[in-house]
């Protein structure tokens, strides 16, 4: 349809006087007899009502307009309301314009006499623009219910919980042998001191063998390694690393691990002490089942070592002919639950880390409080003493322009966290804390850190910058050198040194945002849709969040998060409900495409592609969100912005300038 | 008062006579600048009726031919109003709104149209107040500066040479 009259039906809505005490209705007519167009004019007091609704759906069903248009309020407030009313009267309900009188005219314009003659100018220019509207539908396409969660961390694993909980299929790709992420290598958490095994192991028990197992699929020592497709039907690559084991089979006896001849350090204790080729990770490791280091086996140099498949009662568990496999799936949703890492506290040479002995970062003393940790978890150096003195170093990389620039929110929980434990497994010994600042809010976040306040052994530092500390070895003992407010350097003795790094992105993050070509944020982390809105969404539609992934945090929102992730999915991807696809978004004409992929480069949801076989661009409708960036970057104009199109916004453009 | 338009002062005390009204032209960007608009309405701010709002869903649907279309059509002045740097509904295309407007005002200038006359600002949800303000600001800028004088202006072709 162009130009040509029409019938247009008007609803006037006078907002109870809102509209129609600055703006004559009867004005407005006269001025619309004027057009060419066949127009239905009716004057309403208050539209949204639902008689008036009613009114206005049997107005429609008799009149049969070619066009609507509807003077009245904001269409950010019930241009929805409208267009539902059209549906309802069989009409298109992209063939209708709200004109908004209310909030762009009689409410802001003191005269009358100007405000009527803007108005008559608005109205008459959304009927020009609504003789060019398109009858635009709404598309549906089909989803795959089931949903892929990257990473059995705590996050991942409360979302796949919630998930299978609701009937959802789930599988879970972990990198590691085991699940439980963190904190199952670490014994107690704050800000309870409650006992973290303790607490997770029902979780894990549930998501391994619980009534809702039978809908979670869990992959061990497995990577994603290609993504294709979108939001509802998204087809997944995993390649699945062999373990030699096989844990449905494996009883968890651990017979065959003693009887391994080789020996090397043990990475999950970082190197303190030694494990075999054939081992538990942890004791208590979850699924309770041994993992093969193929580079440490003897079988990888060639011989036919098979010690361990002769100790193992079960023989068919030990597998050495397992090799790595290619799973593919596909998937409606993702939930990427891949936490983060700490940083690398070797960056600062002035703390000794690697070269004074006894300097430790934060999980490396954890596993020296686990009772499943290479000292069975009492509190000793490297020389099997006992620490007279340690010094906790805080904001290690945090609050620092060069390194992390943020606050992770954890660490100092976990400083006194520290504080308590040593006083409960060697009590005399004295505990300096180094701070810059202290970040512990939340109702039961402050205790521990009054606790530490309070036992005699404690001391606090003040520092301000991480360069102000030095940690020295002198005659056989060890010392911080730290540099006070007043210039003045004191020298404190010390034996052992946690230092708290700032949680960091890990490195998968970069390598998982290329395969989902999702954003990262300016620190690294995957980027929020919206960062308190929907912070448990990345930017591409159809793949969400949880956990330390996203920015630092503890247990607790970590839990949440993997609830929320789940949430989303239950809500958006329900199984037999097809994804509606909003029909305003960008649509490429490929007759007059040229093939110059300057749209793809600026499209913020990697929405456009290429089509390589014919040389033309192409917008995936279930990711572009409409936002029309890509219009005007296409040289050769072959880009449509529907319901925005070139078209009408220039004859808008030009209404509203006659 | 630019020197490229060549309006006289003649010409400008008989449109201050006559009362000049400028006609302008306001492209706002749904999420914020748009629901700044209608916030400075439910606050019943009150400003002059000259802007005429053409509302686009983002900035970065900003196509500089609208804007030429504009002032071919009559306007003497465009205002493009998005939301914030950061907050942007749809990620970061107000920054390339930003920048194509940069380069706008190079071809204004290349048809004699002075940059004052095509102003981008930034008007945020909560902000009603602003936007009232920035917009009686543009009105009187361009009541100022007079009508544009569209028979001394370049045509396209001088330009496209
Ligand atoms: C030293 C330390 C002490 C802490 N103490 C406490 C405490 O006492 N109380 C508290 O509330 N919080 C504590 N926290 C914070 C807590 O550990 C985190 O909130 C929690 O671990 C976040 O869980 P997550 O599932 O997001 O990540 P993680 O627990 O790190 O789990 C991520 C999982 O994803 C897997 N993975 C990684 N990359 C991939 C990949 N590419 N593909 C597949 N799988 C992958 C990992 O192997 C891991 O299993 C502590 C943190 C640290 C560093
Ligand atoms: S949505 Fe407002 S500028 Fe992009």
């Amino acid at each position: 349809m162009d130009n040509k009259p029409v019938k247009i039906s008007v609803f006037f809505c006078r907002c109870g006087g809102n509209i129609s005490d600055k703006v004559d209705a009867a004005f407005i007519e006269q001025e619309l007899k004027r057009l060419p167009d066949t127009i239905h004019f009716k004057v309403v007091d208050f539209l949204c009502g639902e008689e008036e609704k009613n009114m206005m759906e049997k107005e429609l069903a008799e009149v049969r307009p070619d066009r609507v248009v509807v003077v009245a309020c904001s269409p950010r407030d019930h241009e929805e309301t409208f267009r539902r009313v059209l549906v309802k009267a069989g009409i298109n309900p992209y063939l209708m314009q709200m004109v908004n009188i209310r909030e762009h005219v009689s409410w802001v314009t003191v005269d009358k006499d100007r405000a009527v003659r803007k108005a008559a100018i608005y109205i008459k220019t959304a009927i020009r623009r609504v003789k060019l509207h398109k009858p635009l539908e709404k598309k549906t396409i089909d989803i795959i219910p089931e949903v892929l969660v990257i990473g059995a961390g705590v996050a991942g694993i409360k979302a796949a919980l919630s998930l299978a909980q609701a009937g959802r299929k789930v599988t879970v790709v972990e990198k590691g042998p085991v699940i439980g992420g963190l904190p199952v290598r670490y014994e107690d958490v704050f800000p309870d001191m409650e006992c973290g095994p303790c607490m997770l192991e029902p979780m894990m028990g549930e998501f391994l063998h619980g009534d809702h197992a039978h809908n979670i699929e869990l992959l061990l020592l497995s990577e994603v390694s290609e993504v294709k497709g979108f939001f509802g039907n998204f087809q997944v690559k995993i390649r699945k690393n062999a373990r030699f084991i096989d844990p449905h089979v494996c009883i968890g006896c651990g017979e065959c691990v003693n009887p391994c001849p080789v020996s090397v350090p043990n990475d999950y204790n970082f190197g303190r002490d030694q494990r075999k080729a054939i081992y538990f990770p942890f004791a208590g490791g979850l699924p309770n089942a041994p993992v093969i280091d193929w580079n440490s086996c003897q079988r990888s140099k060639g011989t036919d070592c098979s010690i361990c498949k002769t100790a193992c009662p079960m023989p068919e568990a030990v597998n050495y002919e397992e090799t790595p496999s290619v799973i593919e799936k596909n998937f409606g949703a993702v939930i990427l639950a891949i936490g983060a890492s700490l940083y690398d506290v070797s960056r600062f040479p002035n703390l000794g880390y690697g070269t004074v002995p006894d300097v430790v970062n934060s999980l490396e003393f954890e596993r020296l409080l686990a009772s499943n940790g290479p000292t069975q978890g009492k509190l000793e150096m490297s020389n099997g003493e006992i620490p007279k003195h340690v010094s906790i170093i805080h904001c290690v990389g945090s609050l620092d322009k060069n390194h992390a620039e943020y606050c992770s929110g954890i660490c100092c929980q976990c400083a006194f966290k520290y504080n308590s434990l040593i006083a409960h497994k060697a009590p005399g010994t004295k505990v300096d804390h180094f701070l810059r600042e202290v970040a512990i809010a939340g109702k039961s976040d402050y205790a521990l850190y009054q606790q530490a306040h309070q036992r005699g052994e404690t001391r606090f530092f003040r520092y301000n910058a991480i360069d102000d500390l030095k940690v020295i070895r002198e005659g056989g003992s060890s010392f911080i050198l730290s540099q006070t407010d007043c210039g003045k350097a004191e020298k404190i003795r010390t034996d052992m040194v946690v230092l708290c790094p700032a949680l960091i992105p890990s490195p998968d993050t970069e390598k998982l945002s290329a395969v989902f070509e999702i954003p990262r944020d300016k620190f690294g982390f995957f980027e929020e849709l919206h960062p308190r809105v929907d912070s448990g969404k990345t930017k591409i539609r159809g793949i969400f969040m949880a956990g330390t992934c996203q920015s630092p945090m503890d247990i607790q929102k970590t839990m949440n998060q993997g609830v929320a992730s789940s949430g989303y999915i239950l809500s958006e991807l329900v199984e037999g409900r097809k994804i509606e696809v909003e029909p305003i978004n960008a649509q490429v004409n490929s007759d007059k495409c040229s093939g110059c992929k300057c749209c793809i480069l600026v499209c913020p949801y990697k929405a456009i592609s290429f089509d390589e076989a014919n040389e033309v661009a192409e917008i995936n409708p279930v990711l572009c969100q409409g936002c029309g960036t890509c219009v005007p970057n296409c040289p050769s104009g072959s880009i449509i912005g529907n319901h925005f199109t070139n078209e009408e916004i220039l004859e808008e453009i030009e209404g509203m300038l006659s | 008062m630019n020197s490229q338009e060549s309006e006289t002062d003649q010409e400008l005390l008989k449109a201050k006579q006559t009362g000049f009204e400028p006609k302008i032209v306001g492209f706002l960007c749904n999420w914020c600048s748009y629901a700044g608009a209608d916030k400075a309405g439910l606050a019943q701010l009150s400003y002059p009726p000259n802007v005429r709002v053409v509302k686009i869903m983002c900035t970065g649907r900003m196509d500089p031919q609208f804007v030429l279309h504009a002032f071919d059509k009559g306007a003497d002045g465009v205002i493009i109003l998005g939301c914030h740097p950061g907050d942007c509904h749809y990620k970061e295309q107000n920054y390339r709104a930003v920048q194509r407007h940069r380069i706008l005002l190079r071809i204004l200038r290349e048809f004699g149209i002075s940059e004052e006359r095509c102003l981008f600002d930034f008007v945020s949800a909560a902000e009603g107040e602003k936007y009232a303000r920035v917009i009686g600001n543009i009105i009187e800028k361009i009541r100022a500066l007079g009508p544009l004088n569209r028979a001394k202006l370049a045509s396209k072709d001088q330009v496209l040479e």
